[in-house]
């Protein structure tokens, strides 16, 4: 059962991904999804597509090794906050968070 | 002619025969990229007191070269050309960059790239659009934009790109140069801004074939910070350009190269794809044997959506580490709620916005399996029909797109329906991880055109050497670009 | 009560404590009082910083899959869980869905509650980082990224448990798997175990095997102690039968609600339709990794000798009793303490007594734990030996046992400065016996009228004399002997 794209949930996805989209961006995409999901209706028509494994890695035939578990030194307090605006001592300061 | 127009190894030849000095190339670089900022806008940042390196026997020795802004660069602003990162400095040095320096590298500067790498244009990063240097009212294409440019004007020999859909093989293709990207984790990911993890590549822009396997042989090697690379010591990118092809096989898709499945085919792709058919005839006369291949249209044109769905998820995810709270210009917001959405709302532009919203959309727990596990079976469909191909050829070469370089007031970076396979299709290699190369073959009304060659994972040798043979019998190695006036 | 059957659901997290560095981070796993001292550039976020798989972490979470008899996957693969929150740096959380199979999936686990067995099967465990750590003030909040990226086992069980001693029990079973695992220290008092409840209600005449006729599911977030869970669930329950009782338990929709450890309350959050669709999928920067079956076996190999099973070897080899072996197993250093006190050939029931009686009076006395104590087994042997040897009397021993926890000195050095000696040759003993007669004749004639009672006055002034060096039983024997003699 796929879902209806409409303006609403177009809104509804930007609010939770926190980004303001103006009326145009909004029709925007709206336009584009709608290729978008031809062509995947036109996916749906594969033979067997079901069956095929979804491909989640680049490279799946791939051995890796594991890292040992050895520390390497942490990063120092003056790099890890060059680029913060807004800090406290050695923490960064955010709004109260409330649950 | 100035040494930055040169290929590597003449400018390597110089340095050592002390002809020029690493000041000296440095000072022209420098020099040619304020002439290349003027006119079309391909540098985030120059870098001004750039310090000079010393001449070894490394290649890349005291050469200067470029880094598209997506690469994180100690000390440099590196802003992926979004305004969420307009001010940022890392602190660390990605591992292919920082392998550059190793061999004494020289980098002066940082490319414009479309925003985060999410584009085709050259036109969405936050310090304005990139022309065409062949031709100003034209785009680059992207989204290494910046890097096309400038190796294409002759700022230097080399500028390193990335590549998700095919983000150097396209402006490369745009600008008369050639655009290299190796087998999916050959080159460290560490320190690359993200679009999509499972498609993204590193790669570069270059003159020519062995310019590009000079590059990325230094680039590449096993990283203890990306899981995904793998030990390449035993591949010998530029000592194993031979020229000789004799034997090999390649082949082209019917359903992509054949004008007759283009009814309203403009007399850019008719001349295009005709061009395409004799670099083939010329293919065969130095050796290589050509087959014509059929593959399902319903597969290829699932091509683009299946890109779209995928990168747009993984982008998604990737790009939510963008807050403003530990990096990046603090939104406002009495909660940390308003203050996020103010930072992103402001930072990201509209396009990264729209691809957000869609890949929020196909992972959401209703139409994931419709839309992203489609999208992902595709993907799998796709690299085993080109995989079983690679049983038999060494390597699918196809054109590069509809014709040369779009203009830039037609150019919406959207999916539209009038999108052919032809113009995606070398998003398969970002599908499977294929070594995949392309190179210019030829001009339409004084712009360049180019094919492209994609061979099997791990097979970037064998890759190399037939794009370099078919390069040293055509006649667009080394080019710079020379602006075209159309009456 | 019996009017109505409890099902409850225990998902509980644990750190990882015991490896030396973070999960997908080089950094070093540990606690530190200062804030961001623990900090790699991928613990951050910082653009193009990508997780690389620690062995041990995984090498851990396998062992614990195994225990809890759960199968283990043939390739292991982690993915994103994205949601938006300041302590989450990345945006998401590199974690384990049931499909892809986690770390382990449907296990089982036998766990002693009073004096029964109880079983509860286990749904699945999974592998994931922990958030960053914040601290809230009046107008602002402050990140300490110390803890992102802290390997975290979650645990799932299904709602097998039916009180909240059964629960309970269950969670300190968990706590001494891996603690004995050597997996975690597992100490709530630092955060590092986390608890989601889920209660239900149901008729106690209808089937609990049918899952139809289960209630409907509560579940409390982020109880962060067994105390907690213990008041969380009984409160939940008289919630839930009040509403049966007043007949609004049907308008009850499915929800989420949270602890407040205060009041003592479980507090509405949010209802299950608005639960987050967190957008899962599987992490492209991970390579799927084979779990090969050599290492399983190896692993297998490695696990060490859990509670149940000491309790076992203390109960039948050693003889000692189910009270002193569950004592001694409860925490696993205490069991270890023990160990490695009868490695040094003291008998195992005696090393039982010193332990139970005073090394953990003073724990519990001094809340300490027993790292922190200066007096080790092998002192301890050493002091036993004394006693045992009758060099010292028992009384001496544990004199000395309390001087030297208390002062931090070597126990033999004690004895030994202060002259703590049980004076246990004849010679010696003999003298101060005749010199004792000599100054009580009297006594003598009284013993020999038959109140030989008197004897323990005599062996009083013989110990009065020694300063109670003198070996009791000898004294006395010898003390008879002597008058006999008269």
């Amino acid at each position: 059962m796929k879902s209806k794209f409409t303006k609403e949930v177009v809104d509804d996805l930007a609010d939770k991904l926190l980004i303001g989209l103006t009326e145009e961006e909004n029709k925007m995409v709206l336009d584009e999804f709608d290729i978008i999901d031809q062509n995947i209706d036109m996916i749906n028509q594969i033979p067997n597509i079901n069956e095929v494994e979804p491909m989640t890695h680049c490279l799946d035939d791939f051995e890796y090794e594991l890292r040992e578990d050895v520390i390497e030194e942490s990063i120092s307090i003056d790099e890890l906050l060059q680029n913060c605006d807004v800090y406290t001592d050695r923490e960064i300061e955010v709004p109260t968070v409330v649950d | 002619m100035a040494y930055m127009e040169k290929s590597i190894e003449e400018i390597h030849e110089a340095l050592k025969n002390k002809e020029v000095t690493s000041k000296e190339l440095i000072e022209e670089s420098i020099q040619k990229s304020k002439e290349v900022q003027k006119k079309y806008n391909a540098f985030v940042s120059i870098l001004e007191d750039v310090e000079e390196a010393e001449v070894t026997d490394h290649l890349l020795s005291a050469i200067p070269y470029g880094i598209k802004d997506n690469y994180s660069t100690k000390g440099i602003l590196s802003t992926g050309s979004s305004n969420t990162l307009k001010d940022y400095i890392p602190f660390f040095t990605a591992t292919a960059i920082e392998n550059l320096n190793k061999k004494g590298a020289v980098a002066v500067n940082k490319t414009v790239m479309d925003e985060f790498g999410m584009g085709g244009t050259g036109t969405t990063g936050h310090t304005g659009i990139v022309k065409n240097p062949w031709d100003p009212s034209r785009m680059c294409a992207g989204s290494s934009a910046g890097s096309a440019c400038a190796v294409a004007t002759g700022v230097y020999p080399y500028a390193t790109g990335s590549d998700t859909g095919d983000s150097i093989r396209k402006p490369a293709a745009y600008c008369g140069i050639v655009g290299y990207k190796p087998t999916y984790g050959m080159i460290s990911r560490y320190g690359l801004f993200p679009f999509a993890s499972s498609l993204d590549h590193c790669g570069v822009l270059t003159r020519s074939v062995k310019d590009a396997a000079i590059v990325v042989d230094a680039m590449k090697g096993i990283d203890k910070n990306d899981m995904t690379t793998w030990d390449s010591k035993d591949i010998h990118l530029y000592d194993s350009i031979t020229g000789n092809v004799q034997g090999k096989k390649v082949c082209y898709i019917k359903e992509l190269c054949d004008i007759k499945q283009y009814p309203n085919a403009s007399e850019e792709l008719k001349e295009h794809l005709k061009n395409f058919h004799q670099q083939l005839d010329l293919c065969k006369t130095i050796g290589i044997e050509v087959e014509e291949i059929s593959i399902d249209s319903k597969l290829l044109n699932a091509i683009a959506s299946t890109y779209v769905v995928i990168s747009c998820a993984e982008a998604t995810s990737n790009m939510s580490n963008l807050t403003g709270i530990i990096f990046g210009p603090r939104g406002e917001g009495d909660n940390y709620i308003d203050m996020m959405k103010d930072y992103r709302t402001k930072g990201f532009s509209p396009l990264i916005k729209r691809r957000f919203v869609i890949g929020s959309y196909v992972l959401q727990a209703q139409n994931k399996d419709r839309y992203f596990h489609n999208a992902q079976r595709v993907r799998r469909l796709l690299v085993d029909t080109w995989k079983e191909l690679y049983k038999t050829y060494d390597a699918i070469i196809l054109p590069v797109g509809s014709g040369p370089a779009k203009y830039l007031d037609g150019s919406l970076d959207m999916l539209n329906e009038d999108t052919a396979a032809l113009e995606e299709h070398m998003q398969v290699g970002n599908f499977g991880g294929f070594p995949s190369i392309t190179i210019p073959d030829g001009f339409i009304n004084g712009l360049p055109v180019a094919l492209n060659i994609t061979g099997n994972c791990y097979d970037d040798e064998n890759i190399l050497n037939i794009a370099y043979a078919l390069e040293s019998n055509m006649n667009y190695k080394g080019q710079i670009a020379k602006e075209v006036n159309h009456g | 009560m019996d009017k109505y059957k409890v099902l409850i659901g225990l998902e509980m997290h644990c750190e990882i404590s015991k490896t030396n560095t973070k999960v997908f981070s080089s950094a070093e796993n540990s606690y530190k009082e200062i804030p961001n001292t623990n900090v790699r550039p991928v613990d951050m976020a910082f653009p193009g910083t990508l997780p690389v798989v620690n062995k041990e972490a995984i090498r851990k979470s396998l062992m614990a899959s195994i225990i809890l008899g759960c199968e283990q996957p043939e390739y292991m693969y982690f993915e994103r869980k994205n949601y938006y929150y300041p302590d989450l740096p990345k945006g998401f959380q590199i974690t384990q869905e049931t499909k892809p199979a986690p770390v382990g999936i449907y296990g089982e686990l036998e766990f002693e509650c009073g004096k029964e067995n109880k079983k509860v099967r286990i749904n699945n465990l999974h592998l994931e980082e922990d958030a960053a750590s914040s601290d809230h003030y009046a107008s602002y909040s402050t990140i300490d990224y110390n803890r992102a990226g802290v390997p975290l086992l979650e645990l799932v069980t299904e709602p097998d448990l039916h009180n909240a001693d059964e629960a309970v029990a269950f969670l300190e079973t968990m706590r001494s798997i891996y603690q004995y695992a050597d997996i975690s220290e597992a100490d709530s008092k630092k955060g590092q175990i986390r608890c989601d409840v889920n209660v239900s209600i149901m008729d106690s005449d209808l089937d609990e095997k049918d899952s139809s006729n289960w209630g409907t599911k509560i579940e409390i977030k982020n109880v962060n102690s067994f105390g907690g869970v213990r008041d969380a669930i009984n409160y939940e329950i008289e919630r839930q039968i009040a509403k049966k009782e007043d007949g609004t338990y049907d308008d009850m929709e499915q929800q989420t609600r949270r602890w407040d450890e205060e009041s003592g309350k479980t507090i509405y959050m949010r209802s299950k339709v608005d639960a987050i669709d967190y957008k899962y999928f599987v992490e492209p920067n991970i390579p799927k990794f084979k779990i090969a079956k050599e290492w399983i076996e190896e692993i297998k190999k490695d696990i060490p000798k859990l509670a149940r099973e000491r309790k076992d070897i203390y109960k039948n080899e050693y003889g000692l009793s189910d009270y002193d072996a569950t004592i001694l197993v409860k925490e696993k250093d205490i069991s270890d303490y023990f160990d490695q006190t009868i490695e040094e050939n003291i008998d195992p029931k005696i090393a039982s007594n010193w332990i139970s009686s005073i090394i953990l009076g003073h724990l519990n006395k001094n809340y300490l734990s027993v790292q922190d104590i200066f007096v080790t087994p092998k002192m301890l042997a050493q002091l036993i030996e004394l006693v045992e040897g009758k060099k010292i009397s028992s009384k001496q021993g544990k004199e000395v046992l309390y001087k030297a926890l208390m002062e931090e000195k070597e126990p033999t050095k004690i004895v030994e400065e202060e002259d703590v000696r049980q004076i246990g040759d004849e010679d010696s003993i003999k003298q101060v016996v005749l010199e004792v007669l000599k100054e009580q004749p009297q006594a003598i004639v009284q013993y020999q009228s038959g109140r030989t009672n008197i004897v323990d006055f005599l062996v009083g002034q013989v110990m009065k004399k020694t300063r109670g060096k003198a070996n009791p039983a000898m004294t006395r024997s010898m003390m008879i002997e002597e008058i006999e003699k008269r």
